[in-house]
């Protein structure tokens, strides 16, 4: 693993539209090239606002946002074109006009650039991505026609498709079945040594690839409460004052 | 005399071939995006510019067309900034267009439903002049250019605009465009079904096609298909029963799309 600083979040906080309190609360988070980190903490803790402030998705309300290097309020959008993105339970509702395919080469539409339109060089990135995934046999099915598992894979095809330097993956393991569950990860996990990816994973379960992570970072109410080896996270979790409020992450 | 009637149906037809494509086309992206609320705003501000030219006997397409412009300007940024429902907007808006469209008309000239006030409220496909068709020709290849160029960031926005914007793509600018591409293209079309029931035209077709098509590439061909169909359908019912052609035309794109509706593979299923 090498030393430099992909993400870093410096002081950050983050308010929803509306609203007066903070999601997330002076968080200072910095993750380093080749780092897979799991980000592990109850419901509405602040885990997808955090990876939604990373992504440059949510304006930051104080602090600052740097992925490699730039600040991703004034530079989300070139950054972005770098990043591999799965949001939280995404699914396509029945009848949405999109094949599995067109949702993955989506994913690409940035990289590709504005007046550029898509080759067979992308096709051929999609589909490979597809094929790693185990979904190629669902190119021309419409998305939403698909199970949730199915459209997970699909999700996650699409955020490796763009052969990204960092992956934000939101529950990327939620809708799996037992057979994907047990694959998926390991896959995940090779991908990230193989293109010495930078990965940031929220999940509920911390069971699913603690042996392959190096850190984990739980929150709780907005605030990062641990950050630290993965062998030292569940007796942490267990003998925290928020252990009630965290219960759910074991 | 036969032959300047011939001149002006022939006029008439390509009249509604033309607007009914265009709304047909840009009426995808609206119903897509979730614009119809900014759209139905816009429809009628159209109406309150064209009603604006005829009080001031200026041309009411420039006068339509800058009030569609300025609320879609207003009204774009508004939605996205003042954490207002959509529907709130149209409900200030809507009123607020239609109440200045019928103070303009009651100022225009000869008070009461002269020719051109008529012409701004119900349409006049009739009085289409070939100036008005070489608009809406310049419309249509202008449209067709500028789908065509920036079609990859449409559809990745029309599947779900907050992963457009993860993948890189500022969606705001191409937002705008179709607000404001509507906008134009429902000024170019008032004299087709005028500013009462313009917005059906814009709504219809797509929605129509949505009901049968899995497929967003065969949905925008089929619904400016479709808006055509409806649109020469209509005129053709008008002419045979004497009836407002405008009318018509709303009749037979709502007719088609209540029997989509039934025989909708997408309703059967559930």
């Amino acid at each position: 693993m090498r030393e430099d600083a992909v993400i870093k979040l410096e002081d950050v906080s983050t308010v929803y539209e509306g609203e007066r309190r903070p999601a997330i609360k002076g968080v200072n988070l910095t993750l380093k090239r080749n780092e897979l980190v799991y980000v592990v903490g109850p419901n509405a803790s602040g885990k997808t606002t955090l990876l939604e402030t990373i992504n440059g998705l949510l304006p930051t309300f104080k602090g600052k946002v740097s992925v490699f290097g730039l600040d991703m309020q004034s530079h989300g959008r070139k950054v972005r074109c770098k990043i591999g993105y799965v949001p939280q339970d995404f699914m396509v509702k029945p009848g949405e006009p999109y094949t599995a395919l067109d949702v993955v080469l989506m994913g690409l539409y940035g990289q590709i650039g504005f007046l550029h339109q898509p080759e067979e060089k992308d096709r051929k990135k999609a589909l490979e991505a597809m094929k790693l995934l185990g979904v190629e046999e669902l190119v021309n099915r419409p998305m939403g026609k698909l199970s949730g598992g199915q459209q997970q894979k699909v999700m996650l095809a699409r955020a490796i498709a763009k052969k990204p330097k960092v992956l934000l993956l939101d529950e990327p393991f939620s809708n799996l079945d037992p057979e994907s569950r047990a694959k998926i990860p390991s896959l995940i996990s090779r991908l990230h040594e193989e293109k010495e990816l930078t990965t940031l994973i929220v999940t509920h379960d911390i069971h699913h690839m603690i042996d392959q992570c190096h850190r984990v970072v739980a929150i709780s109410n907005g605030k990062i409460v641990f950050d630290g080896k993965p062998e030292n996270a569940i007796p942490f979790i267990e003998n925290h004052p928020h252990t009630t409020s965290l219960e759910a992450i074991r | 005399m036969i032959w300047l009637e011939f001149t002006i149906m022939q006029r008439a037809l390509l009249a509604c071939l033309l607007a009914g494509f265009l709304m047909g086309l840009i009426g995808v992206f609206v119903v897509r995006m979730r614009l119809s609320a900014i759209g139905y705003s816009m429809s009628h501000g159209a109406f309150a510019g064209a009603a604006l030219g005829v009080a001031t006997a200026t041309n009411p397409l420039a006068t339509g067309l800058l009030f569609a412009s300025a609320t879609a300007f207003l009204i774009g940024p508004i939605a996205d900034k003042a954490r207002l429902h959509a529907d709130t907007i149209t409900s200030i808006v809507f009123p607020l267009n239609m109440a200045l469209a019928f103070v303009f008309l009651t100022l225009a000239p000869e008070v009461g439903l002269s020719s051109q006030v008529a012409n701004v409220l119900w349409g006049s496909i009739i009085s289409m002049t070939n100036s008005d068709l070489v608009y809406l020709t310049t419309l249509f290849a202008a449209t067709i250019a500028i789908i065509y160029f920036v079609w990859k960031e449409l559809f990745a926005i029309m599947f779900n605009r907050k992963l457009a914007e993860a993948d890189g793509i500022n969606t705001k600018p191409f937002i705008y465009l179709i607000i404001f591409l509507a906008g134009v293209v429902v000024t170019f079309s008032l004299k087709l079904v005028g500013g009462l029931l313009i917005y059906a035209l814009l709504f219809n077709p797509a929605s129509t096609a949505l009901q049968f098509l899995e497929n967003m590439r065969a949905i925008v061909i089929a619904s400016p298909l479709i808006g055509m169909t409806t649109t020469v359908s209509g005129l053709i019912v008008s002419l045979f029963f004497d009836l407002p052609v405008g009318s018509c035309i709303v009749i037979v794109s709502t007719i088609v799309f209540a029997i989509a509706l039934l025989l909708s593979p997408k309703r059967r299923r559930k």
